[in-house]
């Protein structure tokens, strides 16, 4: 299923950053207060989403993502 | 997609003639697969079509328009699975006073030599993000370190670059990607920055190694930037230009 890939996919991509993370909650915040990923960060986890499904919710979607759960929506949607 | 290929892929843009097609065969002739592109096919392309079907792709694409850069740099990482290097080398020259230059020159010029690029750039560095890997070379020129009298759109497009190499080497070295720029000088190609025979017979005479430079002597420099073993570089404007400016 799309969305569970996509959680994978985020889970990956965390771990490779070396970002420490509990549970990854719809209401989690990407930035401050969640993640803590940086404008960088951001971006390589955007082009890291593209590369596995052909587009990501930062450059396609019509506003940009700020939660995990909001980034997993894209994929639901689609 | 296709699997990846095992040669390290290279996009050169503009390389279907000139400059871009002495650094295209100078990477063919290492093993890379390259994917070019520039407005229209040459004979030289499809030379290459016939002697390397596996590992050279031209794609007739307008970098200054977004969508024909997007596709270009989706198509060849649909086609090899990743992209390695990026050499940004298309660029269009424009000659004259600035105060008789018209519009439509400096749309043209800025268009292609910074817009294109950014545009290529901004698509290949995410594949590279995603891979933590890659390296960019941006082809300024030494007009945009030294200027010359009637090239300032050029010149100010091609320094455009060098800020860009910098800015970028800055942002992207912590995920293992090196941008540097090339500042060729006068090259013997068909775009000598739009000089005449004369200017360039002048340049000839005032370069301490005593000739215009060759598409070779750019491309060797290309290929030491972008080979895996230099990954301690990054953010620097080489001038290869037969020591005119030193």
């Amino acid at each position: 299923m799309t969305v569970d890939r996509a959680r994978a996919v985020i889970v990956e991509f965390l771990q490779r950053a070396n970002k420490e993370f509990g549970e990854l909650t719809d209401d989690l915040s990407l930035y401050g207060g969640g993640l803590e990923l940086d404008s960088l960060e951001a971006a390589e986890l955007s082009a890291v989403l593209e590369d596995e499904f052909g587009s990501d919710p930062f450059s396609t979607g019509d506003t940009l993502p700020e939660t995990v759960g909001e980034v997993l929506a894209f994929y639901n949607a689609a | 997609m296709t699997a990846p290929i095992e040669a390290r892929v290279a996009l050169v843009t503009g390389g279907s003639r000139g400059l871009g097609a002495g650094i295209v065969e100078d990477l063919l002739a290492q093993g890379y697969a390259v994917a070019t592109c520039s407005r229209s096919r040459t004979d030289q392309v499809e030379l290459w079509e016939k002697e390397h079907p596996d590992r050279f792709h031209f794609q007739t694409a307008d970098v200054s328009v977004e969508a024909d850069a997007t596709r270009y740099v989706k198509d060849t990482v649909a086609r090899w699975g990743r992209i390695d290097v990026l050499v940004n080398n298309a660029g269009v020259a424009g000659e004259g006073m600035i105060a008789l230059t018209d519009d439509g020159m400096i749309d043209r010029v800025v268009d292609l030599n910074i817009k294109g690029t950014l545009y290529v750039t901004r698509a290949a560095s995410r594949t590279m993000l995603a891979r933590r890997s890659g390296a960019i070379v941006n082809i300024s020129s030494v007009v945009g370190l030294s200027g010359y009298r009637g090239l300032s759109v050029y010149s100010a497009t091609k320094a455009a670059l060098d800020g860009m190499t910098r800015s970028l080497a800055r942002e992207l070295g912590s995920r293992g990607i090196t941008v540097n720029s090339v500042a060729p000088g006068y090259l013997r190609t068909e775009m000598s920055h739009g000089l005449d025979a004369d200017q360039l017979k002048q340049i000839e005479r005032r370069t301490p190694l005593g000739r215009l430079g060759d598409a070779e002597d750019v491309a060797r420099v290309v290929s030491f930037l972008v080979a895996p073993e230099n990954r301690f570089m990054t953010g620097q404007v080489l001038v290869v230009d037969g020591g005119l400016t030193a």
